[in-house]
């Protein structure tokens, strides 16, 4: 189909979203299917179409959704009853809305690697310190199944 | 405080450590917390107030527990359970919030129940937990429930307060996102903003006016 020309096509907006763990790099297909979902169980299908939500791009730390002008705040709310993503625990939390990806690009801060120092003994079971930005350190459930995080500070570990 | 989240569960009985749940809680606009079970720590960037939840079958069962608890917390919130035992604590002054009631049995929470906690200045708390984690039929009849006291409380102006349940960090959710979720339910931003404040308002309640000389 031919593009339409821009004065009939609808506004957008375009949604930065930080993820939290912020390590975590979501996948925009599985992503927008979660969101949709979330729309979708929240608002009803008719609502869910006409905010034509879509997820443009997905970096370590964050995502960037897009939807019809007018819709974001509605797109916005139902990101933040997003638990769950490909099974593993995910918190989106809006950043900045604009019209343009290229304003929302300027905002992402570079995360960096995610790094995995040594073991810790917490309660008699073995957790590996994962180093996150800041003061924070995430601490991961060395065992096949059932993986627990627990989220912590640097202050928290020197008081184990 | 002005934007204060009503109840938080840190661990052992969450995932998070106070201090994370306070670094988190200000970075998403947060400047106060309430969390349950412990004893703040100094160094944190938002306000940290030490609470305890009670809950029980009777009357009697939560009146020793508050007597208990209250040398420790300086918030009680107590477990909302069927119309006469939600009756009887809203008459008590020694619990500041009433929560779960969304849990409670239909009808558990009426007209009689909101002037009690008009009178008594006692809050009824909101969650968010149910509206971000379930769906469906279990949302929707929270969602009921929610308009049900939010209709009671623009009647008899009783304060509510919300809190996130949050027993991690990805529970909690941006102050600026907490007016459209509470939307869902027909609560106006303002309302809102308001409900936000009462754990101040609770911890420094208004006095009677002192005229000095």
């Amino acid at each position: 189909m031919k593009p339409r020309p821009p004065t009939l096509r609808d506004r957008r907006r375009y949604v930065l979203a930080a993820c939290a763990p912020e390590y975590r790099e979501p996948d925009p297909k599985t992503l927008y299917y979660t969101v949709l979902d979330a729309a979708t169980a929240l608002y009803g299908d008719a609502a869910t179409a006409a905010m034509q939500i879509s997820v443009m791009a997905g970096v370590r730390g964050y995502a960037i959704l897009r939807c019809r002008r007018g819709e974001e705040w509605r797109m916005i709310t139902a990101c933040a009853t997003v638990t769950s993503l490909n099974g593993s625990r995910i918190a989106l939390h809006p950043v900045a809305v604009s019209g343009t990806m290229h304003a929302l690009r300027r905002r992402i801060r570079s995360i960096p690697e995610p790094s995995d120092g040594e073991e810790v003994m917490l309660e008699g079971e073995p957790y590996c310190v994962r180093q996150c930005s800041g003061q924070n350190i995430d601490l991961i459930k060395k065992s096949i199944k059932n993986q627990k995080t627990l989220y912590f500070t640097q202050k928290d570990r020197e008081e184990f | 405080m002005n934007f204060a989240d009503a109840c938080m569960h840190p661990y052992p009985h969450g995932d998070s450590s106070v201090r994370r749940l306070a670094h988190e809680a200000a970075a998403r606009g947060y400047d106060g917390i309430v969390c349950v079970g412990i004893s703040p720590p100094p160094d944190t960037p938002v306000r940290v107030i030490p609470a305890a939840v009670v809950a029980g079958k009777t009357f009697k069962d939560i009146s020793v527990q508050v007597r208990r608890e209250s040398r420790s917390a300086d918030l009680i919130l107590a477990c909302a359970g069927d119309a006469g035992l939600n009756r009887a604590l809203l008459s008590y002054r020694g619990i500041h919030i009433l929560k779960g009631v969304h849990a409670a049995p239909r009808r558990a929470f009426d007209h009689i129940c909101a002037r009690n906690a008009a009178d008594s200045e006692i809050a009824v708390d909101i969650s968010l937990q149910p509206l971000i984690g379930s769906r469906g039929a279990a949302r929707q009849k929270v969602l009921q429930c929610y308009a049900d006291i939010l209709r009671l409380q623009r009647r008899y102006g009783f304060r509510l307060a919300i809190s996130s349940d949050a027993r991690s960090v990805l529970d909690l959710r941006h102050v600026r996102v907490i007016p459209h979720l509470c939307g869902l339910f027909g609560m106006e931003p303002a309302e809102t903003t308001a409900a936000l404040g009462t754990v101040g308002r609770l911890l420094h309640p208004d006095m009677p006016v002192e005229v000095l000389e």
